[in-house]
């Protein structure tokens, strides 16, 4: 590992833990889609949630990408080397979710708006005629298990380094297995001569996917902008953000400290002499999240203008 | 959310156990058994409507009912299905007719589905969302086929 290239040691466990989950979700999500494909037939709501489900699949893609990047060296060509690569994936994954959430939304309300009555209709299976509204529950059902196991499985350990593309993962997991539980309410609904109970429970869903997409966003875009560093869930300082700027003016007194991240690091500006001893990251952070800090500066004389 | 997810799951298939899945969204099965009539167009050149005909005849006959023929052609027709104005139409239509999201087509009568999706062979358009009807007509039309 260098200052701007590669994978801290004390992550990168977790890092190809996180790696091995995402490939785990391209395979059950793949099969939750082929399932849904063969079984969607002319429902809109399926549809739907087949869309949703296939979108689900770019946080996986864009976690991957930017692990790979992120342990690739800085070159002449990129000398801060490729971290913000997850900055980046972060901003798409952001928008693969608000594009679901938006996506459904639409459906919804036009489904409503025109009152469509959705047609779910026979299927003849080993000579057998039953009705597709069974096997389209039975497959929305096998939908949701996989996104529940692997989105609790994936939360401590975005948490733990720090990452918001998988924790942004996360939360497309729990939109998927909510989409899933909407869609068989309304397949339920669809069942029972209630037209309007399938896009309504849709669009419940798809307001609070749209919260959590521009929830992100704003984060993501607070990250490529040099915004101070964000808690992964919300909007607000980082806690060891704020304990980073708290002990750097303790040591050097009420001076300027900026701080940026670059994907998952931690990068620091204090506007000072630099000082004869200068701390090491495990001196400002801890042992344990050493890692989070990437570099240190400091400026000696910040009020000239550059010439 | 996650602690009351057995909930949720357990909501949706204890509906599911009630009796008599799918009903019709606009409650046609129950106005045909209620009125005694079962209202069909066949559009016209439709010379080998029999089969069909003979089909919604034994529907209608176990509500009680029996066909009665309207005439309308073209796509008056398919707006009065549309609109619930009569139960069923029967005619040539093709697997990719620009109508099959508006009404329901049924799967052809007297031949397997053509290779070709645009071509039209004789099928039963039943109206959006009457899923009782549709999958009782669909089941009639898979055991007529055997």
């Amino acid at each position: 590992m260098t200052v701007h290239g590669g994978i801290a040691p004390a992550i990168a466990a977790d890092v190809r833990r996180g790696e091995r989950l995402e490939w785990w979700t391209l395979f059950w999500m793949s099969s939750v889609i082929v399932l849904m494909w063969l079984t969607m037939g002319a429902s809109q709501a399926m549809k739907s949630a087949v869309i949703e489900d296939f979108l689900s699949l770019v946080p996986a893609i864009v976690f991957l990408l930017a692990a790979r990047w992120e342990r690739r060296d800085p070159n002449r060509r990129f000398p801060f080397g490729y971290r913000r690569g997850n900055s980046l994936a972060f901003l798409i994954a952001a928008t693969a979710l608000l594009s679901v959430g938006a996506f459904l939304s639409y459906e919804s309300i036009t489904t409503l708006v025109r009152r469509e009555h959705p047609t779910v209709g026979g299927v003849t299976l080993f000579g057998h005629t039953v009705w597709l509204g069974w096997l389209m529950i039975a497959a929305l059902v096998y939908s949701i298990v996989p996104p529940i196991i692997l989105g609790r499985i994936k939360q401590p350990v975005a948490e733990r380094i720090k990452d918001k593309v998988l924790h942004t993962d996360a939360l497309m997991q729990k939109a998927d297995w909510q989409t899933g539980l909407a869609g068989i309410a309304g397949i339920v609904g669809i069942g029972l001569g209630w037209w309007w109970a399938d896009a309504t429970a849709a669009l419940f869903i798809a307001l609070s996917i749209v919260k959590d997409a521009l929830g992100a966003l704003d984060q993501a875009v607070a990250e490529l902008l040099d915004g101070t560093p964000r808690k992964l869930a919300s909007n607000d300082l980082s806690d060891d953000a704020e304990d980073l700027i708290a002990t750097l003016k303790a040591r050097y007194g009420d001076v300027s400290v900026r701080l940026r991240e670059t994907g998952r690091y931690i990068d620091a500006e204090v506007d000072c002499p630099s000082p004869a001893d200068v701390p090491t990251a495990a001196d400002l952070m801890g042992d344990d999240a050493a890692w989070r800090l990437a570099s240190l500066s400091f400026r000696p004389e910040p009020s000239d203008p550059p010439a | 959310m996650m602690r009351k997810m057995p909930a949720l799951l357990l909501l949706p298939l204890l509906l599911a156990a009630c009796d008599g899945m799918p009903r019709d969204a606009g409650g046609t099965s129950e106005r045909i058994s209620r009125t005694g009539t079962m209202r069909v167009i066949v559009l016209p050149a439709t010379p080998d409507a029999a089969p069909a005909l003979d089909l919604l005849g034994r529907y209608a006959a176990a509500h009680g009912a029996t066909v009665a023929r309207v005439e309308a052609h073209g796509e008056h027709a398919l707006h009065m299905l549309e609109e619930g104005d009569v139960d069923a139409v029967v005619g040539h239509f093709a697997k990719a007719s620009p109508w099959k999201t508006e009404i329901a087509l049924s799967k052809p009568l007297t031949h397997g589905e053509p290779d070709d999706a645009d071509m039209p062979v004789l099928r039963i358009a039943r109206r959006n969302g009457e899923n009782a009807l549709v999958l009782a007509t669909d089941r009639m039309v898979a055991e007529a086929r055997r």
